[in-house]
């Protein structure tokens, strides 16, 4: 299984939820970026989703996770990078 | 099963709300997002008063006016998950309305999205048992009159309407296998609370629909491609063999990932919910009907039903169109 650097998903993040290059960093949460809001948050599943090949699916806590930094902490708990 | 779905028809309430409809109530809501996302452009609002049974009714007679004998019918099930009354069961009313015989079996399903699946499931084996001979599902859904105007949840998505398709029998296999299934732990993330200790301890409003998106949306996605496979695993059939797909009419977002995820051409799949919007159980037999109505479903194609959403509950089957 290959393995996702953090620096794809960051611009995946990035790009679901249609922010400027640059602009998504480690310290981004739901409270504090008005663009991840439920829909936004549904974007960012699917396209994770969609790098990791179907893998985030089946992952319940993503439904609920609120920051990047526990994005990032959760795929590596479950060995995605 | 050696039934078959001999004519389908439906209602949707005139009244007609768009994006416009929703800036009105909220000046602060970027309706560019929501409709790209959600892919949802009209809704079909029903009217003050009228009910569930009213729009079943209204569907029921269309099914009537195109030459099917009342007399013949002795069943009816009503799925709907937006009763006229906590009792007496919805049908009973329907039966009375639509003049059916008192030999008619009536009785509701409280299933939401995946109803339709199991309603179907159930009429076959009733008809393949000789317990009935000629019966009608009826989906009927109200489900605006749980959201409230500022709910940018659920608001932008859910639609009232009503489908009535007759089911019999045949001397061809055409409908079936069926894969049913049900996840009740998730049952908080898609719910309306009606007692009062329920809302204390949940926090969730009264009569309200309460949708948690993500948790429903990962749902979907992890469930429906297993769901899917499950069924032609059974069948021995292969997305191949499938001429048609026609999923629950969630919305753009949840659809979109279920094509991805099974890896689905998008010309096998049929969609109506832009201008439907999301009509609950009756979403799958209002898309076969405009899928019928449009030309792209021919006599002898293969139909793959998929149904899934409140509960968690899902269900798919295969149709052979006749």
């Amino acid at each position: 299984m290959v393995k996702i650097s953090e620096k794809k998903i960051l611009e995946t993040i990035e790009k679901a939820l249609e922010l400027k290059k640059g602009f998504l960093t480690l310290d981004t949460t739901r409270g504090n970026e008005p663009k991840w809001d439920s829909l936004g948050h549904i974007s960012v599943l699917s396209s994770l989703d969609d790098i990791f090949d179907g893998r985030i699916a089946g992952i319940e806590e993503m439904g609920t996770v609120k920051s990047v930094r526990k994005i990032l902490w959760i795929l590596e708990k479950n060995s995605l990078v | 099963m050696k039934v078959r779905i001999k004519s389908i028809e439906y209602y949707l309430p005139p009244k007609i709300e768009n994006g416009n409809s929703l800036i009105k109530d909220n000046p602060d809501w970027c309706i560019e997002d929501i409709e790209k996302k959600t892919g949802i452009k009209t809704r079909h609002i029903s009217a003050p008063g009228q009910t569930v049974t009213d729009m079943a009714a209204l569907a029921s007679e269309k099914l009537f006016d195109s030459g099917v004998d009342k007399k013949s019918i002795d069943s009816i099930i009503l799925v709907t998950q937006s009763p006229d009354y906590v009792l007496p069961t919805s049908s009973c009313i329907l039966q009375d309305r639509l003049g059916l015989t008192k030999a008619c079996v009536a009785y509701d399903v409280n299933l939401g999205c995946s109803g339709f699946i199991y309603a179907l499931a159930i009429e076959s084996a009733l008809i393949e048992s000789h317990l009935i001979n000629r019966g009608i599902i009826v989906c009927s859904e109200k489900y605006t009159q749980y959201i409230d105007k500022s709910d940018r949840t659920c608001r932008p998505l859910f639609s009232d309407g009503a489908s009535a398709l007759l089911v019999e029998p045949c001397e061809d296999d055409n409908i079936g296998p069926f894969e049913l299934g049900t996840d009740g732990s998730g049952f908080g993330n898609l719910i309306v609370t009606v007692d009062k200790t329920q809302t204390a301890e949940t926090g969730m409003p009264r009569n309200r629909l309460y949708m948690d998106g993500a948790k429903v949306f990962m749902f979907t996605m992890d469930r429906v491609p297993k769901c899917a496979n499950a069924l032609l695993d059974k069948s021995g059939k292969t997305f191949d063999d499938i001429d048609l797909f026609i999923f629950h009419q969630a919305s753009k977002f949840v659809l979109d990932n279920i094509v991805r995820r099974l890896k689905l051409p998008e010309e096998k799949v049929f969609v109506n919910y832009p201008q439907v919007g999301n009509t609950v159980s009756a979403s799958i037999p209002i898309a076969l009907k405009d899928a019928i109505n449009e030309g792209r479903v021919k006599r002898g194609d293969q139909i793959m039903l998929v149904g899934f959403g409140v509960g968690y509950s899902w269900g798919a089957c295969l149709v052979r169109w006749q």
